[in-house]
């Protein structure tokens, strides 16, 4: 099923680099690089044209975000490409910065994710056909900084779950399967958090995250 | 015939002529006396000279406005004390009286070469009352008023001792050019005096009596440097006094860079620990979850797709990941606080030694144990030494001894290497040679290197037992 995704993979740690490329081969991915800095990671995207990189947010020189300069200097040069940020920890800010104009084909998950190798692969699937994939802890500290307490208190539990999944960049089947409901059930609350947040309706999935975690931000 | 007779102290030779004893003087005491007459002749010309006059006059307009100053704010301030004004009025006075001590030094420095250090910048709590409290106890400020109050005399006396004799000097010179009987140069001051009462007005007019005056003032240009030296001297002594951070400011000054270099030596030990962690245990450890989640997955599909020998394979790398992990974790730990220390300084330097490549012994000699604080110095000095010795020194054999000396900890770490260790070559700013000198010097303690080219090098490092 997705064999023909190309991967490019830019991580540090060697140890965990063989992991992914030894999974995503196994699960037909195509590696196209598997770099340990930057520099390698920007000439392998020039050449190869990779369908989606994965990219460790702290790499050498200076190990605080040259990952993510470097993902949002490639996705202003291809703008075809996916990229799944791949992080230790969660820093808001940071999925600020890369979803600043647009969450079509961005992904920024915690490293620990890779331990539910199917969710990581899904949530790679997506990134790569231009859908967005957000770690549960960024929406949940979205949620818990944002200052629209009084507009969210409005929602009930059930919306606020679709909410949370919504803002991860999952499609309305994909919230159907997890919260094992139907997928009327599910288009029936997303109109509700439309209304009740007073957004706009959007098709798209990735358009949705946007309008969610713009409203969460502001 | 020669011989040598002692007078005042100054051997003088002597030979005879006749009957007569004729005195010869010695080179060097030739030249010494060469020397006095240089200056004397010089003096008059010297920049110095007339820096020393500019100061003084300048200091003394200067210290007499602050004079003012201080003296009417702060007598303000102390009628009003019972009310709040007046505190706040003398707060303001001790900020006035600092801001003329930066004068005075200022002065010092551009005319005297006189280099007082900088107290540190007035700080203020937060707040007005913070304001108040903290400008009525700024001792710089107090000191500064010390200053003034003790410059007054200090100027009085310089006026009559030292300016005075400029005075007459320049009344005397150009007293050729206006000078008559009947007008003479004003007599005041403590040289004329010293010569006799009315000495200036003796003799009678005419060409003579100009000549005798204009005489006198080119003597007393050649004297008036010397009154001005010894003033200005004083002077110079009370500013060091005054002006500058006393020793405890200092000794503080000190403690705070210490203390600054110790918090960024913590802050940069941490990052450290949460990088060895970050990228190697942490790496490992996802490493590993990554193989078992993958392991789960193909042990829940259909039993004729499973493949064994793949989930063999998975679980074998996660079996050598996990065990990595202990690994690290374990040095990563013993990098944080050596349990070897737990059972005294011996234990850990002789495990640090079994450890070392480079075959080594260990000396050590304590009658009491060093509070732990300085165990885990001296071991990490160690550690730290062993280490480069091990990369750099190219060494077949190094000692390590240890020894008390009173309440000094003496470590030496010796190899017979190739020398050239430098704290600035060996290692970076937060690890390394240059990140030990900062965490013994924030214990009062030294350390000393002495690493020829060619070697052998010695690293020396003293700390107090108890800090």
């Amino acid at each position: 099923m997705t064999d023909s995704i190309r991967v490019a993979i830019a991580e540090d740690s060697g140890v965990l680099r063989d992991g992914l490329v030894q999974l995503l081969t196994d699960r037909g991915f195509e590696i196209t690089a598997a770099v340990s800095e930057s520099e390698g990671l920007r000439a392998s995207v020039q050449g190869d044209c990779p369908d989606v990189a994965v990219i460790d947010i702290r790499m050498p020189p200076t190990f605080t975000d040259e990952g993510l300069r470097a993902a949002i200097d490639l996705r202003r040069r291809h703008p075809g490409l996916g990229i799944l940020l791949f992080s230790q920890y969660v820093e808001t800010r940071y999925a600020a910065d890369l979803l600043a104009d647009d969450a079509a084909g961005i992904g920024y998950l915690l490293k620990d994710r890779v331990a539910d190798t199917s969710d990581f692969v899904e949530a790679l699937v997506r990134v790569a056909s231009g859908g967005t994939a957000l770690d549960p802890e960024v929406v949940t500290q979205l949620l818990g900084a944002s200052r629209r307490t009084d507009s969210i208190s409005r929602l009930s539990a059930r919306e606020r779950e679709v909410l949370s999944l919504m803002a991860e960049g999952r499609s309305n089947a994909a919230i159907a399967t997890t919260l094992v409901v139907s997928e009327g059930a599910v288009e029936k609350h997303v109109a509700n958090i439309f209304t009740k947040l007073d957004l706009p309706v959007s098709q798209s999935d990735h358009r949705r995250v946007l309008a969610v975690l713009r409203f969460l931000d502001s | 015939m020669t011989g040598d007779v002692d007078a005042r102290g100054v051997r003088l030779q002597f030979r005879l002529r006749g009957d007569q004893k004729v005195i010869v003087l010695s080179e060097a005491r030739l030249e010494q006396l060469r020397r006095i007459r240089h200056t004397i002749w010089n003096e008059p010309f010297a920049r110095r000279t007339w820096s020393e006059l500019l100061f003084f006059v300048l200091s003394v307009l200067l210290a007499a406005a602050g004079m003012a100053f201080i003296a009417l704010t702060m007598f303000a301030g102390i009628a009003l004390a019972v009310t709040f004004i007046g505190l706040v009025i003398i707060a303001g006075s001790l900020r006035g009286a600092r801001g003329i001590g930066g004068f005075h030094r200022a002065l010092a420095r551009n005319l005297l070469d006189e280099h007082i250090q900088e107290p540190e910048p007035f700080v203020a709590r937060p707040g007005f009352f913070g304001w108040l409290q903290s400008a009525l106890r700024d001792p710089i400020g107090w000191r500064s008023v010390a200053y003034s109050l003790l410059k007054m005399p200090l100027a009085v006396f310089g006026v009559w001792f030292a300016l005075s004799v400029w005075v007459d000097a320049f009344f005397c010179l150009t007293y050729p050019l206006w000078g008559d009987g009947a007008l003479r140069p004003p007599e005041y001051g403590f040289v004329v005096n010293a010569f006799s009462p009315g000495y200036l007005s003796a003799g009678t007019s005419g060409f003579f009596h100009s000549v005798f005056i204009f005489v006198t003032g080119v003597i007393l240009v050649f004297l008036a440097p010397w009154p001005m030296r010894a003033v200005v001297y004083v002077d110079r002594r009370l500013m060091r006094l005054l002006l500058a951070p006393d020793a405890m400011t200092a000794r503080v000054r000190s403690l705070e860079h210490a203390r600054a270099q110790t918090l960024d030596t913590s802050a940069a030990t941490l990052r450290r620990i949460e990088r060895d962690l970050h990228d190697g245990t942490q790496a490992q450890l996802v490493a590993v979850a990554m193989r078992l989640g993958q392991v789960k997955e193909k042990l829940a599909a259909e039993r004729d797709r499973l493949d064994l020998d793949q989930v063999r394979q998975l679980v074998d790398d996660a079996h050598k990941g996990a065990k990595e992990a202990i690994v690290e974790l374990r040095d990563l730990a013993r990098g944080i606080h050596p349990p070897a220390l737990d059972i005294g300084l011996e234990g850990a330097l002789s495990t640090l030694a079994a450890r070392s490549t480079v075959p080594t012994d260990v000396t050590v000699a304590l009658t009491d144990r060093p509070t732990p604080a300085i165990e885990s110095i001296a071991y990490f000095c160690v550690a730290e030494l062993m280490a480069n010795i091990v990369q750099h020194a190219h060494a077949s054999r190094a000692s390590i001894s240890c020894a008390q000396q009173g309440q000094w900890l003496r470590l030496v770490v010796r190899d017979d290497g190739q020398g050239g260790a430098h704290p600035a070559l060996v290692g970076s700013a937060s690890s390394g040679l240059s990140g030990l000198t900062d965490r013994v010097h924030a214990v009062d303690g030294r350390l000393h290197i002495t690493s020829p080219p060619g070697g052998p090098t010695v690293v020396t490092v003293d700390l107090p037992l108890h800090a």
